[in-house]
């Protein structure tokens, strides 16, 4: 990215040029990987003309100014639609928009348009889009993964040079690590939640996927920040991109938790993650085994919580403000009939296990005992960062699957294994390509660090994905 | 449950639901079993800081913006079918 910048600052190329390559690269490929929902043409070479403008007056918004973007459609964008990728918000103009986008217009980015994801962000695969399915740029009868699969697959394939999308429960960091892109699950409370549509109030974060960890690093560094109407924004949560990383990572130690490496992770996966370790090894850094012995009990522990904080907060459609209305002569039938008609059935599925789980006879044992545990989960890796700086696992067990494979609700949940942890206690993740396997897919690798501590990440991040390029290349370990 | 969550469900999907319940009961039985007694329940995760911002008086958006995506809207108002007999 910051050759792009460095081409704009100098003239070689004018953003108006750089977002009709993109608009043209979206014309040649998206009819087959289907990773928008609304192309915003227009507005996005508007803007463009704006940046450049602004350029040539010697007045740009930030070294970024006219280099474009694509946002997950779970974010409130003005004059383009927020559908959710649901027929509830099919027609749905947000008369706001979230503080992410304020954010990035502010730094002077087009948008290119608004991608696919799995309605109201539940999912794993962009197979629950009411829409249609987004495919695996990598192979086209492969998911993207979910729920953020719209962008990482634009960003995948070159659609976009990156993209904004959200996580929950790994909805950033299993896309990524499925479409071989660079994806961040900032620390809970560091970027602002306003006008991000809710699925789970206390998971959700927005955040960065691009083709890099360093331009992963940029585009957080511009959507990081207070904003006091979320209130659960933290007073200091801006962040500044390092100048300079180091070429090594001595005095770095890195926790490997041995619990990630056990049943259920494909052999390949394993092997290329183990190398990476060894690589951060050669590298200077410290590796450790650690325990997060409660983390088999992430899922279940996510899966409760999620539910349950997801049908209060769907709640609000009911036929009344916004979004789809089914005419019935009485409210509470037309609620019924606007809700059974509006939401898909992955999200009637949700509504359904978390109005169980919140019912006076069992929201104790299973809301409320969810909550504590989730607190046992946060104590394991706080406990961890008291010995290491960040934490190694994989980021996914398997690497893509196939487009319908996964019928099962409860199977395609297991995608979220390695990843909910991080949301559950609030810490920043980052999922970045490793490797791919025999079938040529990509594998991810999941850095987590404590609370706030995006900088190590992203140290890290930066120094490994330096020297995976020198392998690749053909260099020595 | 369907009622209470304002869904109305064919026999088929109650069907289903019922399994996928059952099997998310089941699934998260052990998570049940673990003793919680002396752990105290997560409300927010992250450092602890105020919550409160200054009572300042700030711009708010237009009532004919707030209202553009209301399905029905009659002077200035969300137009619903009658609520009182239904509920009582």
């Amino acid at each position: 990215m910051k050759e792009l910048a460095h081409k704009l600052r100098t003239s070689q190329v004018s953003s108006v040029e750089l977002v009709q390559h993109y608009l043209d690269r979206i014309r040649a490929v998206d009819s087959d990987i289907r990773a928008f929902l609304y192309v915003d043409e227009d507005g996005a070479i508007a803007e463009a003309k704006a940046s450049d403008e602004r350029r040539r007056r010697g007045e740009p918004l930030s070294p970024w100014d006219g280099i474009p973007i694509a946002i997950k459609d779970n974010i409130c964008t003005v004059g383009t639609p927020t559908t959710c990728a649901s027929r509830m918000l099919e027609n749905y103009y947000s008369p706001f928009e979230a503080e992410v986008i304020t954010r990035i217009k502010q730094a002077g980015m087009p948008i290119l348009g608004k991608t696919n994801m799995d309605e109201f962000a539940m999912g794993s695969s962009t197979e629950f889009s009411a829409f249609y399915i987004t495919r695996n740029p990598h192979d086209l009868t492969r998911v993207p993964g979910g729920s953020s699969g719209g962008s990482a697959a634009a960003v995948a394939a070159g659609e976009a040079p990156w993209a904004l999308g959200t996580d929950t429960g790994g909805s950033i960091r299993q896309p990524g690590a499925f479409c071989g892109v660079v994806g961040l699950k900032p620390t809970y409370g560091r970027v602002s939640r306003w006008g991000l549509v809710a699925l789970a109030s206390s998971l959700d974060q927005i955040g960065p996927m691009a083709r890099t960890v360093a331009d992963a690093e940029i585009l957080f560094s511009i959507i990081a920040g207070h904003d006091n109407r979320d209130s659960t924004s933290w007073p200091n949560a801006a962040y500044r991109v390092m100048d300079a990383v180091p070429d090594n990572l001595k005095g770095i130690s890195v926790g490997v938790p041995e619990e990630f490496f056990a049943e259920g992770l494909d052999p390949e996966v394993a092997c290329s993650v183990r190398q990476a370790i060894k690589m951060l090894e050669n590298l200077g850094a410290e590796v450790k085994p650690i325990s997060l012995p409660h983390n088999i009990y992430s899922i279940d522990t996510y899966l409760t919580l999620v539910t349950a904080e997801a049908s209060s907060n769907l709640a609000r459609y009911d036929g009344v403000r916004y979004g789809l209305r089914v005419e019935a002569p009485d409210c509470t039938t037309m609620f019924k009939k606007t809700r059974t008609k509006g939401f898909g059935p992955e999200v009637k599925r949700r509504i359904m296990l978390g109005t169980y789980v919140l019912t006076a006879s069992h929201h104790e044992a299973f809301y409320e005992q969810a909550r504590r545990v989730r607190t046992l989960i946060a104590q394991d890796l706080e406990q961890a960062f008291s010995s290491v700086d960040v934490v190694v696992t994989p980021t996914t067990p398997t690497t893509a699957f196939r487009i319908g494979e996964k019928q099962d609700p409860l199977q395609m949940y297991l995608s979220d294994s390695y990843t909910a942890i991080a949301n559950l206690a609030g810490n920043p993740a980052l999922t970045m390509p490793c490797g791919i396997d025999r079938k040529g897919l990509p594998i991810g690798l999941q850095l987590i660090a404590d609370h706030f501590r995006e900088d190590l990440i992203f140290t890290v991040g930066r120094v490994l994905e330096q020297s995976l390029r020198e392998v690749e290349a053909g260099g020595e370990l | 449950m369907a009622e209470l969550a304002r869904l109305e469900l064919s026999e088929e999907e109650i069907a289903l639901y019922q399994q996928d319940l059952n099997r998310f009961v089941q699934s998260g039985a052990e998570l049940r079993k673990i003793d919680t007694d002396n752990v105290s329940r997560t409300a927010y995760v992250g450092r602890a800081f105020s919550l409160l911002r200054s009572d300042e008086v700030a711009e708010s958006l237009p009532q004919e913006v707030v209202l553009q995506n209301g399905p029905k809207v009659v002077d200035g108002c969300f137009r619903v079918p009658r609520v009182m007999e239904d509920e009582i």
